[in-house]
């Protein structure tokens, strides 16, 4: 058996021939932050190839039209980013919540996803704002497909993450929750993107996080949030269609008697973040009485 | 395979095989003892060191992955800056065990932001556990230290 071998290609035309000409098995390695835990295995042949030093994989374009965020882009650069934080400040909030200062800086969100752990933070926000990914097949060739097509076992390597235009709404919100506040893996972690004026939503995405095997669409609570006014009702069906979505999520798991009503807190801060209220206003108060 | 780096502030050029992670380097191979391996997970924080200023867990990385970088451990950091007196002063150590880990992390917040607030130091530390103190004699320390740091720089 040959031992491992490693690459740091330049930049993406050095990673592109690289693919399409190695015969063997290519492993990708970027931040390292979920590879290279103590216990799991580490690739024991073939090619191991380093992205996070390529030229053109770590970047954040956010001008007028969509956002693209390179694939090996860090965390904590997502976190740190004023345009995400003005376009879709549900992504710069899950990267600010994402691990440790130490793992934000390296942890890439090409990573968060081909990582696929149910609990990934950024992935919820990712899936609700209709990401799709530029990803490279083992041919060297360009690919692009919806975030909900992606699996990490096909071979694909993710070269950016797109966030199309149509796919961003004004407001949006990221809440999760954990066994501490920092460096935690989330129990639950939900995001929101939504239309909100005077007092009213309107096109209403959600998705959640740690509900199986990836993150999903809350199709229950979206449709109960949609187009209605911001007031005590809607609140209350509201957390009633979260635990409904629960209920479908996971019946009969051990974790739904609990998730379905630790849902309704962090529901709660999730309008409050993406409207702008105190999670401690009176009309929150109300609805939970 | 061949490797070139500068670690605290030396070139070093050095031959590792590919599975060689950056905490096992800086420990082994170099004798930099102060980087500890707790957890080998993230967790913990013990085996902090700054990469080009920035705080990261050694463990999680590897070796030929720090090619060309500049690394940072705490035999690297200016133990005249006040920051370790600080920690002594205070009773921010007692084991030991992840001091230099904790030190590294808050040379790091303080290369970032000159005067943070509590809660940012103790969001800033999250990554690194200690078992003895409780924290807050650590969050005290980096406090007073970037108080004086900051009054120095005036």
């Amino acid at each position: 058996m040959s031992e491992t071998s490693v690459a740091a290609p330049a930049d993406l035309a050095e990673l592109r021939a690289m693919l399409s000409a190695v015969a063997g098995p290519i492993n990708f390695i970027g931040g390292g932050t979920d590879m290279l835990i103590a216990g799991r295995p580490m690739p024991a042949v073939g090619l191991l190839i380093d992205l996070s030093r390529i030229a053109g994989m770590a970047f954040i374009c956010a001008d007028d039209g969509g956002i693209r965020v390179g694939g090996a882009t860090t965390v904590a650069a997502i976190a740190a980013h004023r345009g995400i934080a003005t376009r879709l400040p549900a992504l710069a909030e899950a990267a600010a919540q994402c691990g440790s200062v130490q793992i934000r800086n390296r942890a890439t969100i090409g990573g968060n996803i081909a990582n696929a752990a149910p609990a990934a933070d950024l992935v919820p926000v990712l899936v609700a704002a209709k990401a799709r990914l530029g990803c490279i097949g083992r041919d060297g060739a360009s690919r692009e497909l919806a975030i909900c097509d992606y699996a990490p076992d096909r071979g694909f390597l993710i070269a950016e993450v797109i966030l199309p235009r149509d796919g961003l709404l004004p407001r949006s919100a990221f809440v999760k929750l954990g066994p501490r506040l920092d460096l935690s893996i989330s129990r639950l972690n939900i995001a929101l993107l939504a239309e909100f004026q005077d007092g009213r939503f309107g096109d209403v995405r959600i998705a959640a996080g740690a509900l199986g095997p990836r993150p999903l669409r809350l199709r229950i609570a979206e449709a109960a949030l949609a187009g209605r006014k911001l007031e005590h009702a809607t609140l209350r069906d509201f957390l009633a269609a979260l635990a409904a979505d629960v209920d479908a999520a996971i019946p009969g798991r051990n974790s739904q008697a609990y998730k379905r009503r630790a849902i309704s807190g962090l529901g709660l801060d999730l309008i409050a973040q993406a409207v702008g209220l105190s999670p401690r206003d009176q009309l929150f108060e109300d609805v939970v009485q | 395979m061949k490797v070139s780096l500068e670690i605290n502030g030396q070139a070093v050029e050095t031959e590792v095989s590919a599975a060689l992670r950056l905490s096992r380097f800086l420990r082994d191979v170099l004798g930099l003892t102060g980087v500890k391996e707790g957890c080998c997970e993230g967790e913990c924080g013990a085996c902090t060191v700054l990469l080009d200023g920035k705080p990261i867990n050694s463990c999680l990385m590897l070796t030929f992955q720090a090619a060309g970088r500049e690394v940072t451990t705490v035999e690297g950091l200016d133990g005249s800056s006040g920051l370790q007196d600080a920690f002594l002063q205070l009773g921010a150590v007692q084991c030991g065990y992840c001091t230099p880990g904790m030190l590294v992390a808050a040379e790091g917040l303080l290369l970032d932001k000159s005067s943070p607030s509590e809660a940012e130091i103790r969001h800033a530390l999250a990554g690194n556990i200690c078992r003895c103190t409780g924290f807050e004699t650590i969050v005290q320390a980096v406090a007073a230290h970037a108080a004086t740091r900051e009054g120095a720089c005036r």
